[in-house]
């Protein structure tokens, strides 16, 4: 049993990784413009048959190395024609207009790949377990882990150390004074949406190589990402890493006990959290006023 | 300045329009009806188009636009054109019965082909028997269908989870060993065919070391794969479909448990192998259908005809399942010479497919205490890649006739109840 609770905890950690790159794409969004991204969901899709259609070309890391940032334009293009008009407006119709994107992302791909899945190999030398023992451990596994963990170093530095990224923090907490500055708020807004598709569009990437690429993928991978969000704290990147963990963690666990309840677990968790600290773990103040 | 500068924050009130909302999105139907003619005989399907079960309910309705065109070609039924109508019944039991009622109540359909989905079938069957409609289910395979919720009105074309479990359950035992583990979809379908394999495993003198119930839609199996390989099974069943069966499968050859474990299943279908990469295309299966079949009459002409209609691509068991349902409306009532659902449902007791629509060896019938049809099970062999062609991705080894598969009339629990 103890061994089972080890397996599933590290498991768990693994799982709870790349829901952490997921949330932090959501996360960068929300918390500068505002805008809760149903279509985060599709933008992984889109980046998963995107590098599918092209490995062929340029193999399996040329195709983790360009998908990402093709999704980004796509993403900058939505951001410029769909989104932007909406800012400032009720936050519902951001909502609602990504939702009906989620849908017509979700139709396109299958309109333009088929519905039936594609199937997507890594090299070889990834897809080898560490051992008889640990054979959940793979090294692809491994590999979307280092690959997690160093885009996140990566983005944390960018946001900390770079004058965009001190921008992006500054205006997630008084928008107006930053465009009261001077600072084109509306090249800020599109280049952290395409930052946030970025990520979606990576985690696409490496989705494709661990499940079936198929049209629906996103969606079974976005609650989960929405849930990390809320119980590490909305406005929060560092929460919104620690509510990933948590999350996969918690799944993993559960699933030795009442499988049928680890997928469930984590809205249990979310509401938990709502209940008990309606901001989140690391969340500020005020960001879901009455 | 602008407002557009100044985000507004979310509010309580917010979050409340947001979730009416999307409850609203839930059931909005977003298809245009057809344009239709008064005069036109009318049938209707119902299948999930979005979901985890797309690919193969989308392929149903492709093999029963073929059957459809080719029943007009012959002119129709009873002299008149047969029209197609599809709704899409999302993988959710509510808007699957939704769906149905609409098409009997607002289209006026004659005929209901559906779901894939078994729990939307069997919910479906009770509002077709409620409104005395023919229905024919093309691809639920749980075997209340026509087990103990059976009705007068409701015909089944795929297997039952009880047949697909004796068509492989005495090849399992022997070649692999008497410890069997599963991964079991956590809805009707599954339950029923783990009770299936089950009950011939312990007929068998065999014993279950532990059955993984995993919800709809699962992307990571590897906690359930984890307490798998924690309890040392001889082999490792999958009873997951779709999407489900893709993912487990790559992630099994992943961790290298294929290595360590006999891995097989009962139902596999081709949308499914081609949504994996080689090397995960392995196990010992069942097939409902198979495209290659030589020296058997009439199947090269349908799968040359159905590539025509499918991107070229051969045809599946699915394909099959919404030809033949689409196919038997036609041939019953062109027989019966009546519209009138109480007749055609008895006539369908013990019809037989003629060659050209049963397309495979043995022979293939309704029959009359259950209305399952018998039809036969391709046992055999996954391959990583065609010898001959890239599309023949399993090894047929054995066509059991569905009466040897099939469990009796009354084992099933099936009493037909005809209305007065």
């Amino acid at each position: 049993m103890t061994q089972l609770l080890l397996f599933n905890i590290t498991n768990g950690l693994i799982i709870g990784a790349f829901y952490v790159l997921m949330a932090l794409g959501l996360s960068l969004i929300l918390n500068l413009s505002n805008v809760i991204n149903f279509a985060h969901g599709g933008f992984l899709v889109l980046g998963g048959y995107i590098a599918y259609t092209i490995t062929p070309y340029v193999g399996f890391w040329g195709g983790l190395l360009i998908a990402p940032p093709l999704t980004a334009l796509i993403g900058l293009t939505v951001e410029r024609i769909l989104i932007r008009p909406l800012y400032g407006r009720d936050p519902l119709y951001s909502l609602l207009l990504t939702f009906g994107l989620a849908f017509i992302i979700e139709d396109g791909t299958r309109f333009i790949w088929g519905a039936q899945g594609k199937p997507v190999t890594v090299p070889a030398f990834l897809a080898k377990p560490l051992s008889i023992d640990f054979f959940f451990i793979t090294g692809y596994r491994l590999f979307m882990v280092a690959v997690v963990a160093v885009t996140v170093t990566l983005l944390f530095a960018f946001l900390r150390y770079t004058r965009i990224g001190v921008r992006i923090r500054a205006g997630t907490l008084d928008l107006e004074t930053v465009s009261a500055l001077g600072i084109n708020v509306r090249a800020l807004r599109s280049l952290n949406f395409a930052a946030g598709i970025f990520l979606a569009g990576l985690s696409g990437v490496l989705a494709a190589g661990q499940l079936g690429l198929e049209p629906t993928m996103g969606t079974g991978l976005l609650m989960p990402s929405f849930i990390a969000i809320i119980v590490g704290g909305v406005g929060s990147l560092t929460g919104t890493l620690l509510g990933g963990l948590l999350i996969g963690v918690a799944s993993g666990l559960t699933a030795v006990f009442f499988p049928a309840a680890s997928e469930a677990v984590i809205y249990v968790m979310m509401a938990v959290v709502l209940l008990i600290r309606p901001r989140g773990l690391l969340g500020e103040e005020g960001m879901m006023s009455t | 300045m602008k407002n557009e500068q100044i985000p507004q924050k979310f509010d309580r009130r917010t979050v409340l329009k947001t979730a009416a909302a999307a409850g609203v999105m839930q059931i909005a139907s977003p298809f245009v009806v057809p344009a239709w003619t008064a005069d036109n005989v009318k049938m209707g399907m119902v299948d999930p188009l979005t979901g985890v079960y797309a690919a193969p309910a989308g392929n149903e309705v492709i093999g029963a636009k073929y059957a459809v065109e080719q029943i007009n070609a012959k002119g129709g039924i009873l002299g008149r054109q047969v029209e197609l109508l599809v709704e899409d019944s999302a993988n959710d039991v509510g808007t699957g019965v939704q769906k149905a009622r609409k098409l009997i109540e607002r289209d006026n359909v004659n005929f209901i082909i559906g779901d894939v989905n078994s729990g939307i079938a069997a919910a479906i069957a009770q509002v077709t028997a409620e409104k005395k409609v023919l229905h024919i289910v093309s691809g639920g395979h749980t075997d209340s269908i026509t087990g103990k919720d059976c009705h007068w009105n409701v015909y089944r074309v795929c297997n039952t989870t009880r047949m697909e479990a004796n068509s492989v359950s005495d090849l399992l035992y022997s070649k692999y060993g008497k410890k069997w583990h599963f991964i079991t979809p956590d809805y009707a379908f599954g339950h029923t065919l783990y009770d299936a394999c089950a009950a011939n495993l312990k007929k068998l003198g065999g014993t279950v070391t532990g059955n993984e119930l995993t919800p709809l839609g699962t992307t990571d199996f590897s906690a359930y794969l984890i307490k798998a390989k924690a309890a040392n099974p001889d082999v490792l069943l999958l009873l997951v479909q779709g999407s489900d069966m893709i993912n487990c499968l790559k992630q099994i050859v992943q961790f290298g448990l294929d290595k360590q474990i006999h891995v097989a299943g009962t139902q596999q279908e081709l949308e499914s192998l081609a949504g994996l990469p080689p090397e995960a295309r392995i196990g010992i299966w069942m097939f409902e259908w198979y495209w290659k079949q030589p020296g058997v009459p009439h199947v090269a002409e349908f799968v040359a005809e159905m590539r025509k209609r499918n991107g070229g691509k051969v045809p599946t068991a699915r394909h099959w399942f919404g030809y033949v349902s689409a196919m038997t409306f036609a041939l019953v009532a062109n027989q019966q010479k009546t519209l009138d659902a109480v007749k055609l449902a008895q006539a369908l007791g013990d019809f037989e497919l003629p060659p050209e629509v049963k397309l495979q060896p043995n022979k293939v019938y309704y029959r009359k205490g259950d209305h399952q049809l018998m039809t036969s099970a391709f046992v055999g062999e996954a391959v990583s890649k065609g010898k001959d062609d890239p599309e023949d991705l399993y090894r047929v080894d054995s066509v059991v006739p569905g009466d040897k598969t099939a469990p009796s009339v009354a084992d099933t629990g099936c009493e037909v109840k005809w209305p007065a």
